[in-house]
Order: structure tokens, then sequence, then C-alpha cells
């Protein structure tokens, strides 16, 4: 499992869900249902102001598990990706194994 | 139907829900739900306040409860929502009440009800009345969890069977959408939907709710550190922020994520709309929503109409009350009482009148002090059925402020009492009406500044120190305007420096002004008691209270709505006090005094209050109101009911003690408006004050009648309704014939004094016993002090009513281990046929309640050795009881002093282990006829410091007398001798800091006013800027102060001092010391 926190380019259905991104210059493709969960964030270790109606962005993170194929490798491994709501911005953040 | 939420938490789960009842209702409204539910955790603390604002909205209401369910060895299996049926004749609601009652009668940190139990409430004659929710939470979610099919299939058979009839189990599908394999995922629900249809048992959806908005959960974290009394990252905290209340679509979707099956996601949702129907409360039929209960007939000791007792009761009791009444007073309070009853019969509430009557009733025959308070003393009937002691005839007091038929609601009834036999009294209550019929009522606490900013401290981690530092700094705002304030106020100026750099500090400021208004705990209230039918179990949950009497979990906003009798039972010090000098008349003079029957117009009773010593007397001994008496004069009991009126906020923020007083003492002419308002205003010199006058000159000038009137009066606070008031009153009084000019200042006056007004009924009620511990101080002063002394009712400390019982000419007796008790007691003086105050035990420093009872249990001592021997004092307690001569009297005899006190209680405190009790041994140490050693006595310096170090009073004489050469010599003036200087006279002054008070004043600048006790009396002084800053370095904290000024009359027998400098005595003391001595 290695631990990884980059920007992806990021391609969804009509549903949300991921179907295939682009990172460090390699193309992946989605390969199973990917899986969505919400995770929490620290905010008392990071949030610089937490006041009524700052919205949930401080508090919860979007979270998909996904089986993607390197086109160019031919790999197929499972990622972990982080979705910002908000901004729209994808982060790989985990790699298995 | 919209999705129904059915666990939901509201804001009153404590330490849980973020988001009040009547907003999660609001929300559900809104959103064109139709059914609305709250769960809370472990109580029905938000019920009411659900039921009532989903009345309000014309929502169909749902009550639940959420609880740890427990094995038969008492092992948590899960926690469920248990759900009320509903529109079943109170079936489901009682059976909740009981579930709950029985789940908080428990020992155990946190409620909680055994599965069996649950079984046998939950059904009635082999059917459900109420639903248990099985969810993620609980032994079968687990297994679920861990992916053993099999247990998990194990225990849900087993909950089948403990709940085993139709429609008593329902399993809850929950997902937060969680990371996969963690409770509350997507996988789980799905799992636990699977489990539940294979066994053919109904599963409804949920969001386990905890917030309204997802914005809330932040919150909610802050809530679960509270819970937990551990900051944010040292417990697991909630998984993400899904737990609001999502609206219908994300619902829909969430089933059919859930099923992967449009057919079955619809199952799911159906079974969740008809759960929520067969829980759709009736309130009126299920809770006995706003249907007034009362004990039964049988237990008040009426048979017949209650009606008829009360008509009967009351007229019998005229002549009890109007003994020597002429046949025209008998006429007017015959008629009086007529419209009273008549209103109160129209209402209905003859039994609660009964009721009260037989509290009060009972009350008395425990020979407890008991008096009315509030607009209830407005009412002739309490006063014939004993409840109330003031003559609302006599005191111009209006029923119609207290109760009319434009009203509905249960009228409040308050009595005082004895503050020491409060306890007492409700366990009478509950003995003589039986514990289902009673219970104490709850109160819920919300947060405020400082505790919100303390939690939301725990919450960071950050520390207790920098937190109390900042808390303490938190007044006179909101916490939710904290952010605001630390821009503006001056006192926040560090921490507003600090709020740029550290973002901790932001944090803080952020979810404090979160968690201001949320209720915090529930705790007992201090003087509600319920009052019910034999019923009242089955329609309010009940949990222990800190006196160990069950309360209910209700507070006294939802007793109303519930139709429920609350009766205050207020314990006051000063009833106690009273109470306790009485006694002790009795026990010296064997005179009885009837304190209620003593007329009230006793010339020296007034002759002192006037004189403004009225230190330990009711509502006026502060120093605002001394100078108010000084100003005032009072010499009827009218007079009082007016003063203790005009010294509330209200009346003071609408200024009129000024043209009040201006008008009694003839320095204005009182202005009336109009003739016909003069038998109104005549008693206030025309100044508006009371209630009682609004509604008089509404009658008067509209002819609306008093009930409508009071109606107009509490709508003037509402500019809604304020205009309709205003077109009626102005019509109809120039219908009337009243001129425009008279009409718009009356009106003027009546918009803006109605706010500022004070009930007079209210003030009668106070003044009664102002006016009876006046003239308890008067003509019993010693006994009076003891009562004092003993419950300790005032503003003030002790030793400033030592000062104050020297200057009576009280005679104090030193702590004695012989003659000392826990009370303060009235004791004949040695060699004398005179009496005084003897100093209680308790206030020794340190001494604990078991060595009070031991001493007074072997009283008396013969010697030193022997108290050591029979008491057995710490050595500490011996040390300092020596140190203030407790042991004195067994050293005089032979001729002994302090001195030699000292050294014996030395000796005896080196001894390692105290020699057992043993009438054969006799050795030298413990010779009974003890020799006593010769040292030097103690100097007088040194027994007053002892006084004041270790009983924190001087009871020898008042601490100012040791500077008195001095004093004399600067020719220092005695506070009871300013009354009789001519305005403007330079004065020196010196005593001892009894209270200093910063008022806000209207200009913003800053007077400080500062009372001194120099043991003739007290002496107001008032520092203004300039003075304020020559004397800054003590102004504040010096105890012993000698002050220079002039002084300013404000009155017949007021006057203070402008301060213009002041100095610590001590420090002049040593300066004249060493002049002395050089001299």
């Amino acid at each position: 499992m290695n631990q990884i926190n980059e920007p992806v380019a990021m391609v969804v259905n009509g549903n949300g869900e991921p179907i295939g991104f682009k990172w460090r210059g390699s193309n992946f493709l989605v390969a199973n249902k990917p899986t969505r969960w919400f995770a929490r964030r620290q905010w008392w270790k990071e949030a610089a102001r937490v006041q009524r109606g700052i919205g949930v962005d401080v508090i919860e993170v979007e979270m998909w598990r996904l089986l993607a194929s390197d086109l160019a490798k031919h790999t197929c491994l499972q990622y972990e990706l982080l979705h910002s709501v908000n901004s729209n911005d994808w982060r790989l953040v985990l790699v298995y194994p | 139907m919209t999705f129904p939420h059915l666990h939901v938490a509201s804001a009153f789960s404590g330490h849980y829900g973020v988001t009040r009842p009547e907003l999660l209702a609001e929300a559900t409204a809104a959103r064109g739900g139709t059914h609305a539910a709250v769960t809370d955790r472990n109580g029905l603390y938000g019920a009411v306040k659900h039921i009532g604002a989903c009345l309000k909205l014309g929502l169909t209401p749902i009550i639940g409860v959420s609880l740890n369910i427990l094995s038969d060895d008492g092992n948590k299996l899960a926690r469920c929502v248990i759900l009320a049926h509903g529109s079943d004749g109170g079936l489901g609601w009682s059976a909740l009440c009981q579930i709950v009652s029985k789940a908080n009668q428990t020992k155990q940190k946190e409620a909680g009800i055994k599965l069996s139990e649950l079984g046998t409430l939950a059904t009635r004659d082999s059917l459900a009345v109420a639903t248990v929710l099985l969810g993620p939470d609980s032994d079968f979610g687990n297994a679920v969890l861990a992916e053993d099919r099999v247990t998990a299939a194990a225990s849900l058979v087993a909950w089948r069977k403990a709940l085993p009839h139709r429609g008593s189990l329902a399993v809850e599908i929950t997902t937060h959408l969680t990371e996969p394999g963690t409770p509350y995922s997507m996988v789980q629900a799905r799992r636990m939907l699977q489990l539940a249809d294979n066994l053919g048992i109904p599963a409804v959806l949920t969001n386990s709710v905890r917030y309204l908005e997802p914005d809330d959960a932040l919150t909610a974290d802050v809530l679960d550190a509270a819970r937990h009394l551990e900051p944010l990252g040292e417990f697991t905290p909630q998984p993400n922020a899904q737990a609001w209340l999502k609206p219908q679509r994300l619902m829909e979707k969430l089933a059919e994520e859930i099923t992967e099956e449009k057919a079955r996601a619809k199952k799911l949702l159906d079974t969740t709309h008809k759960l929520a129907e067969a829980c759709s409360l009736n309130p009126e039929k299920d809770c006995d929503w706003g249907k007034p209960k009362t004990p039964e007939k049988a237990l008040l000791g009426i048979d017949g109409n209650p009606f008829e007792v009360l008509w009967q009761k009351a007229h019998a009791a005229i002549n009890w009350r109007y003994p020597n009444a002429r046949e025209k007073k008998l006429l007017e309070v015959k008629h009086r009482l007529s419209k009273e009853l008549i209103t109160i019969n129209q209402l209905g509430f003859a039994t609660y009148f009964l009721t009260v009557a037989d509290v009060a009733q009972m009350i008395r025959d425990m020979r407890i002090r008991i008096a009315a308070r509030g607009s209830g003393a407005g009412s002739l009937t309490n006063y014939l059925l004993g409840i109330s002691g003031v003559d609302p005839i006599d005191h111009d007091l209006l029923f119609e402020r207290f109760l009319s038929t434009e009203r509905s609601s249960l009228p409040d009834i308050d009595i005082d009492v004895e503050s020491a036999r409060r306890h007492d009294i409700y366990r009478a209550i509950f003995k003589r009406y039986g514990s289902q019929r009673v219970t104490l009522l709850s109160m819920q606490s919300t947060y405020r500044g400082r505790g919100a900013m303390r939690d939301s401290g725990l919450a960071l981690g950050l520390d207790d120190e920098e937190i109390d530092d900042i808390a303490k700094n938190m007044w006179r705002f909101s916490a939710r305007s904290f952010r605001a304030a630390t821009e503006t106020k001056p006192e926040l100026a560090k921490f507003s420096k600090a709020l740029e750099a550290d973002r901790k500090m932001n944090l803080l400021v952020d979810i404090t002004e979160r968690l201001d208004r949320l209720p915090r705990h529930i705790s007992m209230h201090p003087c509600g008691v319920i009052l019910g039918d034999g019923n009242l179990l089955n329609l309010t949950p009940i949990e222990p209270s800190g006196m160990g009497l069950p309360m209910s979990q209700f507070d006294k906003d939802d007793m109303d709505p519930m139709g429920m009798l609350k009766l205050d039972v207020l314990g006051v010090r000063m009833q106690s006090a009273m109470a306790y000098a009485i006694r002790e008349i009795e026990k010296t003079t064997k005179q009885h005094i009837e304190l209620d029957e003593i007329p009230k117009d006793d010339p020296a009773t007034f002759e002192l209050i006037r004189t403004t010593n009225t230190l330990g007397i009711f509502q006026i001994e502060s120093p605002g109101q001394r100078e108010l008496t000084g100003k005032h004069q009072p010499t009827e009991f009218n007079d009082l009911t007016i003063q203790i009126s005009l010294f509330r906020p209200g009346p003071m923020k609408g200024n009129m003690i000024a043209p009040y007083l201006d008008g009694r003492h003839g320095f204005a002419k009182p202005e009336y408006l109009h003739p016909d308002l003069k038998p109104i205003l005549q008693e206030t010199f025309g100044v508006v004050i009371f209630h009682e006058h609004v509604l008089r000159i509404f009658d008067k000038m509209t002819g609306c009648g008093l009930a409508k009137a009071d109606e107009f009066r509490r709508s003037l606070e509402d500019p809604r309704v304020a205009q309709s008031v205003e077109r009626f009153f102005k019509t109809q009084a120039t219908n009337r014939g009243y001129d425009r000019q008279t009409i718009e200042k009356v009106w003027e006056i009546l918009a803006s004094f109605s706010s500022f007004g004070f009930c007079k009924a209210h003030g009668a009620a106070f003044a009664l016993p102002t006016y009876q511990s006046a003239w308890l101080k008067t003509h019993f002063p010693t006994e009076f002090i003891a009562g004092l002394l003993t419950h300790d009712p005032g503003m003030y400390p002790r030793r400033l009513l030592l000062a104050e019982a020297r200057r009576l000419g009280v005679n104090l007796l030193p702590i004695d281990v012989n003659h000392s008790k826990d009370e303060f007691l009235v004791q004949q003086l040695p060699h004398s046929p005179a009496f005084g105050v003897r100093m209680a035990l308790t206030d020794v420093k340190g001494i604990s309640e078991a060595e009070v009872q031991r001493i007074i249990e072997h009283q008396p001592y013969e010697s030193i050795a022997d108290f050591y021997l029979r008491a057995k004092p710490s050595r500490k307690t011996l040390n300092n009881l020596a140190l203030v001569g407790a042991l004195d009297e067994l050293a005089q005899a032979s001729g002994h002093h302090r001195g030699d006190v000292m050294q014996r209680v030395k000796e005896l405190n080196l001894l390692k282990t105290r020699p057992k009790e043993d009438p054969n041994q006799t050795s030298f140490v413990f010779d009974l006829k003890e020799q006593l050693p010769r040292t030097e006595d103690l100097s007088k310096e040194e027994k007053l410091q002892a006084e004041l170090e270790i009983l924190k009073m001087d009871v020898t004489e008042h601490q100012i007398e040791q500077f008195r050469p001095m004093l004399d010599a600067m020719g220092v003036v005695h506070s009871n001798e300013l009354v009789s200087l001519r305005n403007k006279s330079d004065v020196l002054i010196a005593g001892v800091r009894v209270a200093t008070q910063t008022p806000p004043m209207r200009s913003g600048k800053r007077v400080v006013f500062l009372s001194l006790d120099d043991g003739h009396g007290t002496a107001d002084a008032t520092f203004f800027d300039e003075a304020q800053e020559r004397t800054s370095g003590i102004l504040f904290n010096t105890r012993l102060l000698l002050i220079a000024g002039k002084t300013r009359r404000t009155g017949v027998n007021g006057v203070s001092i402008m301060a213009e400098n002041a100095w610590s005595l001590r420090e002049l003391w040593s300066q004249w010391l060493n002049q002395q001595k050089a001299g």
C-alpha cells in the first residue's frame, strides 16, 4: 500500500462515478463498479475557522475506491481517490498493494 | 407521503443531538412532510416541545426513545429506538413512558433496560403497543459487519423471540455511507436487509439523524467531546457528516443503493411509511394533551361537586380573615369573591385551587412558615384559602392580573416556605398524594457564555487555566456574539490580539458560538412539584433526582401543554431565619408569636426602617435599597410594596423612581392627566408603576373590563398587536368622551411604561416578609440575629451581621465547647438575666460535620484533656478551637488564660496517638483535674486576628477598634453620625469594605460605589473619575480603608459621601505608631 497525494485529472459518468483518470502522464481506465464513501477530517488539527455555516468540507471528504488498469503498463491495481466536492479536485491518495 | 424520518435525536438528547425539535419540525413542514418523529437518547426530554411544534405546523407527531438494551446479565446488546404506537387510546404512549422510567431506574451510569423487561412492557394483551428498531448498533449489526451470517441470524432470531408479537420488532436499515467494512456502511445495511427478509422481519429505513444540516456535524463533534469528557482526537469520533435530516430524494436514492432493486427499495420505503402510520400520535387522546389534571377528589377529602366545596370553603373563611368587618366591607368581600369564583368555575379550576389549598394546609400543619409570591397574591380566593397572606382588597390587588376567562392556561401559584424544610415538604407531598401522583419537576439548563467556552476548550484540548482566564472576562454578552465581542470589549483586547495569530483560539471562538443556547444537562428544578392523578406516571417518564425523589423528564415549559399541575414550592432562607427567631423567642421568653397575625402598622418598625439600618431585612438591605429607604422614608405597609416594586430593573429603566419621590415629598405637583385617573394613581403620585395601574386605566377609559385589560397589557409588548390595541383604546376613549390630548398622553404612557411596570401583587407578597423581618429586628433583635446567623439569608458576610448585632446592643457569646451547638442559639449570659447569641461550632475553619456532632454529643466537658479524649477533635480543629477561645472557660476556673490553653493544646497535639478512654487509667497527662501550664497570654490583636482567620468573624469586638486611638486622634466620624452633619461637610470615615459596585452608567463613565462598615452602621461612598485615579492602588482590593470626602444628602435620612481620597488603614496605622514612638 503506497501513500500518494497527487492531483489527477478525472473523467466521471452521468452519476458522478469515476470512469477514467490521468496520473503521472499515464491513462487509467476504471475496471469495476467503484465504491464511494465519506471519510472525516480532523478539523481541530487543520482548519483555520469553523464558524456556523462554513460548510461540510472542513469535516467531511468524499472518497472512492476502485480498480483501474494502467493502459500503458497493462497492470490493474486498486486505487483510492479523494474528491473535493466544492472545487471538484481529485487527488490520488492510496495505491494497493 | 414524503419520507418520514423515524430516528431523530433532538438537541434534548444531552451532549448528542444538535438541533432543537422546533427547528426539525419546521424543516419537515417546509419540505411538505406530514409526519415527524423525535427519538431522544435515554428519555423523552424533547417530546412535548416536539408535539407542540408539530401541532402548530399541522404535522403528525411521532415519539420514541433511544435506549441501551441489555441482556439478562446486564451486558449491552444494542442501542435501539423504541417507537410508541399512536391512536390507541394512550397504550403506546404510557408503555413508552414506563419503558423510559424503567430504563432510568438504574445504578449504571447510563439508562438501560433488559430485553426481557422491554418485551413485557412493549406489549399489552399480546398486542404490540410499541415497535423496537434493531439497527446497526447491536449484536446483530456487529455480527453482520463481521460477516458472521450464522451468529447474525441467531441473534436476529433471539430478538424476534423476545419481541414475538406482530409489529413489536423491525430491523432498522441505516447507512451513513461510511468506509466499507465499518459500521453504518452500505454493505452492512444491505446484508442486514437480506437477513431480515430471510426471516420475514419487517425492515424500515432511517438515517439515525443527529442534526438538521451537514454543517451541524461539527457541533456534534464538540458535543461528543463533552459527552466523553475528552478532547477531540482522544476518542473515536463520528465517521463523517451524514447523520443529517436528508430530504426525500436522497433517502430514496439510499434505498435504491442499498437494495440495488427498485421494487425492494419501494417496499422498504412503504414499510417505513406504514410504521409511521402506526406510530402517529393523537396528542389529545394518547397523551391527554392540554387537559388539566389534578389529584382525585377523594384524596383532597372531597365528595360531591368540587366547585361547591370550594365555594363553601372560601365563604367559611370570611369570618377568619375579616373577623370584625362591618356590613359594607363584608358585602365588598362577598361580591369580589363571587366574581372570582365564577371565573374559577368557568375555567374548571376548582379542584386546582382545592389542591393548592390542601398542600398549603399540609405545610401549615407541619408548622412550617408559608407565604405566597407572584400574581397569586391578587386573589381573594387564595387569601381565604390560606394560600396567600396578603389581603388583596386592602392592598388594591387585582384578580384579573392572576386569572381570567380570557386565558385558559393553568395559573401559577407559587409559595415560599422555609428553605431548611423544603425537602421535608416534598417528601410529605409524596406521602400525602402517593408516589404515583407526584413527581418533581426537572429543568434543562442550556449552554451560556462561560459554560459553552469551557466545553469548547475541553474539546480542543486547551489548557484549563487559559480557558478560565478568558471565560472570566465573558461578561454581559452572549456566546452567540463572541467574535463580535472580541472586537469591541476592552477586557477581551488581549484575547482579540491572540486571535490574529492563534488558530486554536479562532476555533474556540467559532465552536463556542455554535454551542450557545443548546441544552446542556437536566437537573432538578429548584422548586417545582408536579401533582397529578393516579395516571400521572402513564403520562410522564421519570428518573431519579439529586435528592432521591423521582423527577419528571418534562420541564416547566412542558407543563401547560401537558395539562400538568405544577406547584412552585420555593425555599426562602428568610422564612427559615424568621421561623428560627420565633422558636428562640418562645424558648427564652415563653412567648408565642403568631407572625402572620401581627398588626401591619407598628410605628416602631417603620421608625427602624426609616433609619436605613435595614441590614438583615428581607428585600431592602442592599446598598441601593438602603439609599432608596433613606429617600423614601416609608411609613406604612403600602410604602414597602411600592419601594420593593420600584427597585426593579423595569421601573428603574423606566425612570419611575425620581418622579414618584418628587411627588411624595411635595417637590413636584402630581400630574394625573385626567381627574378620572386620580383615584387610580394617587398612591404613586401620578406615576404609573404597577401592572394593576395599567389595567385600571384601560378599564376606566375604554370600559373594556379588567380581564380584557390584562390581555391588552400583555399584548402591548408585541408591536404587531399593539397597533390594534392602540386603535381600540383611542376609539373607545373618544367614544367615552375623553379629549384628544388626554388620550394621546395616556396612550404614550401606557405604551412606553407597560414593559417597565411591575405586578403589585408580587410586590405586596414580598412586602409581607419584609415587614415581618423588620418587626422581628425591631422587637426581638437578639433572636432575629440568631436566626440570620443560622440561616444566612442575606447578601452580606456574617461578620457584618455581628457588627450590626453590636450596634443593636445584642450580646455576642464566644464559641465554647460546652455551650456552642451547630446553630446560633440564644442563651442566657453567665451571671446575668440578659440573653445573647452563642456562636455556633459550624463556623470554625475546617471543622467537619462529624466533629461538630461528636462535640455536641459529649457535652459537657470537665477539662481540656476530657474534651480531647471524648470529642476526639483533629489536631487542626483542637488548635483552632483553642485559638478562638472555645476552651477558655475550661481553663478560667483555675485562673488560667488562653496562652496557657494554647500551651496545653500544644502538649496534647504532640502525642502520637490518642489514648483509649479508660476511667481507671490515671496518668499525669490525662488527669481530668489537669494542671495547666503558666505562660504568657495572647495579645488582644492576636486574638482578634485568630477570630478573623478561623471564624471569618470578629466576635470579641469590631476589628476597627484596634485602630481606635488613631481614628479618635484624626477625628474620624462614625457612620451613624453622618446623618446629623450638614450637606457638603468634610469628613473622614473608616471601616471594613462590605460591598463594591460599579453599575453601568448612562454616560458610559464608570462610577464606583463602596460601602464601609465601621461597627456603627454602613457608610456608602461614591468615587468619580478623579477620586478613582487618586486611589487606583487600593480602590478594589484593600479591605480596611479610611476615606476622605464631602457629605451629600440624598434624602431625609439618606447621606452618602463623595469620596476625594482613600488610604489603607493598616498603612496609616503603622505610620501613626512610628510617629507616636518618635513623638
